[in-house]
């Protein structure tokens, strides 16, 4: 502990920061970054860039799936049992003499699809409670917000699994759960952009012009509460690919005999002290693929939403 | 009051930061001196470089982003190549600092009390009662209703004016030879502010301190200093006493703070209506990129010199030097002598029109 | 929740009792469970009950449910609580150190560290932990529990790899709160004030900086415990941990209502008196929060 702690440089009052001067209607509607500067930005920051690239290539992967995979999924070939890695079999054979590459492979996509599905739920959805509760108050702002709350309290595991109860395994569902467990996160994201903006004088002027509600939430509202979301969309996905693997890790996700790592890690557990790469391999793709989707998000995170308004989605696995 | 033996004596004070947009030099060879029982005020707008070149003096900025030059003596001693170690002694006992904002100079989650102990106790060998009635004492002079009961509160339960008050306490509370007031009534309403300037006032003239009083206020400068120093672009651009430079601005920019320029206070409108004076077009040069020539001059209606847009003009006497000196054509006529003896000088090629205030 | 666990398809009394039976013994069942009163009337006899303490029976094992539950506790509160201390040692210096020096080589350090905690999965990783320590190695036992009272090394020896696991992920969540509310603090205006007065860096550091910062620490280690405590289900199965993650689970496979419904119950009951201690302990440390 050397050193006196000081405060940042950009925190001293007088460091240049303010604009004072400027003339008033250009200070009415705050400047937003573009997607071009975005992208600079991204390009500044190295971690994000190379998850970002990282993460297209798991993405072309997955879309190609079938046609990179040396094998078919339930290609078994039962002589090759348990394998260890070699030049045949990258990643070696399973207990059915599967080859473990070629199922990494085709579980990106199984992975992926039920990671962007459940994201997607929960964008949309998400986001339309936050809009309505946030522009129209009252009680509607109280009924669905604490509707929210309950469903955030709630510990994301069991109600992921309590939602498969109801459903009953498989991806489709696996995506549903995931996404109801994630909408309340979208929700709160957005309804706080939303009233940051609500009384702010340019959205106040259109509405004193006579624009409808609709126009006023997507011309005005919706793009102003774009970065947090947007960095919330990349969080969350990490979270919900590894959801998807811990619950079909638990027998409730993804049904046997389709490739999905989580499933892969469960049944390669049985051979960890026999044949580690079972498992070794589809835990490493998932880590991979989170990590990238961690890091785009907090590059994003960095680049659009500098007061930090995203949740964290931390141990909500 | 008159200028005593120097407290502080600052030459060619220079702060670098590194910043992500490359170097910044906020500070660029300042000199300055305070008596004790002198109050210099440090006036320019925001980005000026007032703050950081008081946080310099201090070692209040990051070592990592900060690099400081030149000496700043105080009572004889060099703050700036001092140890660690006798610098921290020297905070709070030999100079004490009044920030800003009350609201958020005080640690929320300490007492009033603590907060003030503290202070004692790190530069003498105090017992806890001591210093508690000692604070209490403290807390009485600065006006603090109740100051007993005051030390156990928190700054939450506190107004921001007698937070302001207790700030103030804590600066004084090791009798420091010199007081630095950063812009300490800004955030203040107008009445509140005024109690404030007058509290500092009585205990300066109490206790023979030397002050800082950084402010963009002119007002308040007006109320409380004994000189002026106007900063621009981290350099200094007029200084003398507040007559001289608040009646006779010499430098196109001073003249454009106190509006007394009708070319820099905003041109008459379309319309023949005469807008609020004092507002000064553009911007201050960004400490990264400073102009080759007058800090001022892209902002400066009057680059009367061709050497304004190339040449940095130095600081020169305007209004006392018997003779020499780019300003020594206009000196005769301006002069008045207020008695101080002290020069007033300003760092421009243009000194045309200081009396009238306006150049046709 | 109620609601939710009732919509659970299946019957419970067929899986309860296997694939042959008679009519008679299960409607006998059905009438015996309440399973064949309207879904209102069960939840009000279901809560009547639930307040004397009385949870049910368990249609799978027979036993009450409170019972199952009490046996399961004290393994899901020793792993939580030993969870949220690894969490703590280690997101507290990693965090307060990469706040200090900020892009420096250790901060980036400490931010790999805490990414990569984030980021893992817990049951991959503990499935390697126990292929390093338990096969590889043979250090440690690969799973179970023994209560402290039985036998304290095979105890410590069987909680350290879960712990650990469900540590380094709570951990790597709370070090980046760590550092950003550690940055709040040290860029703050009083922090100045105090280096102002002239008090050593330690006292400036501990009073002003790192008391100030850990305060919202409270309501993190809050969440966390709270999440911890919820049951961390799938290191529970991976390291056969019988703690109320894996009871839960159980109940879901089996359509074990009065289990699942006393899980979820408890769930509920934790988050609230977690909220509640969290609220009563800003109260004793926070001034800005008093009456």
């Amino acid at each position: 502990m050397t050193g006196a702690p000081v405060p940042e440089p950009g925190n001293s009052p007088d460091t240049p920061a303010g604009a004072p001067g400027t003339s008033p209607v250009a200070t009415l509607r705050p400047a937003r970054p573009r997607s071009r500067e975005t992208l600079s930005l991204l390009a500044h920051n190295p971690t994000a860039a190379i998850a970002s690239v990282l993460l297209l290539l798991i993405v072309v992967v997955a879309v190609f799936d079938e046609t990179i995979a040396p094998d078919g999924a339930n290609d078994i070939e039962v002589a090759d049992r348990l394998q260890s890695p070699s030049w045949e079999h990258p990643f070696g054979t399973d207990d059915l003499g599967r080859d473990i590459l070629s199922r990494v492979i085709l579980g990106a996509s199984v992975s992926l699809k039920v990671g962007f599905l459940a994201v997607g739920f929960a964008l949309v959805v998400g986001t339309m409670i936050g809009l309505l509760a946030g522009y129209y108050g009252k009680w509607v702002d109280d009924v669905l917000m604490r509707f929210m709350d309950m469903l955030f309290a709630f510990p994301a595991v069991l109600l992921a699994i309590a939602v498969l109860a109801v459903r009953g395994p498989g991806s489709g569902n696996t995506a549903l759960a995931i996404g109801i467990v994630y909408t309340p996160i979208f929700a709160r994201v957005t309804r706080a952009s939303v009233l940051g903006v609500r009384e702010e004088v340019y959205v106040r002027a259109s509405r004193s012009v006579g624009a409808s509600d609709w126009r006023i939430l997507t011309r005005h509202i919706l793009p102003n509460a774009a970065p947090p979301i947007i960095v919330q969309t990349s969080i969350s996905l990490a979270f919900a690919v590894l959801a998807e693997a811990a619950l079909s890790f638990l027998g409730l996700g993804t049904q046997p005999p389709d490739p999905s790592w989580g499933l892969m890690l469960a049944e390669g557990r049985g051979y960890i002290q026999l044949a580690w790469w079972l498992a070794f391999f589809p835990g490493m793709a998932i880590f991979l693929t989170v990590l990238c989707f961690n890091l785009l998000g907090d590059g994003l995170r960095d680049a659009l939403d500098p007061r930090q308004r995203t949740l964290m989605a931390g141990g909500g696995k | 009051m008159t200028a005593g033996e120097p407290v502080l004596e600052v030459e060619d004070l220079r702060v670098r930061l590194r910043t992500p947009r490359g170097p910044a030099d906020v500070v660029n060879g300042l000199s300055y001196t305070v008596g004790a029982g002198e109050t210099v005020a440090v006036v320019g707008e925001s980005g000026s470089g007032k703050s950081v070149s008081v946080l310099a003096l201090l070692g209040l900025l990051p070592a990592r982003v900060a690099t400081v030059t030149g000496r700043a003596l105080l009572q004889g001693e060099d703050l700036l190549t001092m140890a660690p170690d006798r610098l921290r002694q020297v905070r709070g006992a030999g100079a004490g600092m009044v920030f800003q904002d009350p609201m958020t100079s005080l640690n929320p989650v300490l007492t009033i009390g603590r907060q003030l102990v503290e202070g004692i106790r790190a530069h003498g060998d105090v017992s806890k009662a001591d210093a508690r009635s000692r604070a209490a004492e403290l807390l009485r002079e600065v006006g603090l209703p109740d100051p007993e009961g005051a030390l156990d509160r928190y700054p939450h339960e506190l107004s921001g004016g007698m937070r302001q008050r207790v700030v103030i306490a804590i600066a004084l509370s090791n009798s420091p030879s010199l007081l630095i007031a950063d812009e300490a009534t800004t955030a203040l309403d107008v009445t509140v502010q005024a109690q404030i300037i007058d509290l500092i006032e009585g205990l300066q003239d109490e206790h023979g301190t030397g002050v800082i009083w950084i402010t963009h206020d002119l007002g308040v400068v007006a109320g409380i200093a004994d000189r002026v120093l106007v900063m621009y672009g981290g350099r200094c651009v007029e200084d003398g006493t507040v007559d001289d430079v608040l009646e006779r601005p010499a430098h196109p920019y001073t003249r454009g703070l106190l509006g007394s320029l009708p070319d820099l206070a905003a041109p008459v409108g379309p319309d023949g209506e005469v807008p609020e004076l004092t507002a000064i077009p553009g911007l201050p040069p960004p400490p990264t990129d400073l102009p080759q020539g007058c800090v001022f001059w892209p902002r400066c209606p009057v680059r009367a010199d061709p050497r304004c847009e190339t040449e940095q003009p130095p600081l020169a006497v305007v209004s006392r030097a018997p003779a020499g000196g780019p300003a020594g054509a206009t000196a005769s006529g301006a002069y008045t002598g207020d008695g101080a003896g002290l020069p007033h000088r300003a760092a421009t090629w243009c000194t045309e029109g200081v009396d009238g205030g306006s150049r046709g | 929740m109620f609601a939710l666990v009732h919509l659970v398809p299946g019957d419970p009394v067929r899986l309860a009792l296997g694939t042959r039976f008679s009519q008679e013994s299960y409607d006998a069942l059905r009438e015996r469970s309440g399973l064949d009163q309207p879904l209102v009337e069960q939840f009000f006899t279901w809560f009547g009950r639930a307040l004397t303490g009385d949870l049910g029976v368990s249609f799978r094992s027979g036993e009450t449910v409170t019972s199952q539950i009490a046996e399961r506790l004290p393994a899901t509160l020793t792993l939580a609580f030993a969870s949220i201390l690894v969490a703590l040692v280690i997101a507290i210096p990693l965090g307060t150190v990469s706040a200090l020096r900020p892009r420096s080589i250790v901060d980036r350090v400490a931010t790999v560290i805490s990414q990569f905690g984030i980021s893992v999965p817990d049951f991959w990783m503990g499935i390697v932990l126990i292929l390093v320590f338990a096969g590889t190695l043979g250090w440690l036992p690969s799973g179970g529990y023994v209560p402290i009272s039985e036998d304290p090394g095979a105890w410590l020896q069987r909680l350290l790899m879960p712990a650990l696991v469900t540590g380094v992920v709570s951990g790597s969540v709370i070090t980046r709160f760590v550092r950003s509310s550690m940055l709040e603090a040290l860029g703050s205006d009083h922090v100045r004030t105090a280096q102002a007065k002239g008090l050593p860096t330690r006292q400036v550091f501990t009073w002003h900086v790192l008391r100030n910062a850990l305060l919202p620490l409270v309501t993190v280690t809050g969440v966390q415990l709270a999440y911890l405590l919820s049951g961390v289900v799938v290191v529970e199965i991976v390291f056969s941990w019988p703690g109320l993650g894996q009871l839960a689970l159980q109940a879901v496979q089996a359509r074990d209502y009065p289990v699942l419904q006393g899980a979820i119950l408890l769930f509920a009951v934790v988050f609230l008196v977690i909220n509640l201690v969290v609220d009563l302990l800003y109260t004793a440390i926070d001034p800005r929060i008093r009456r």
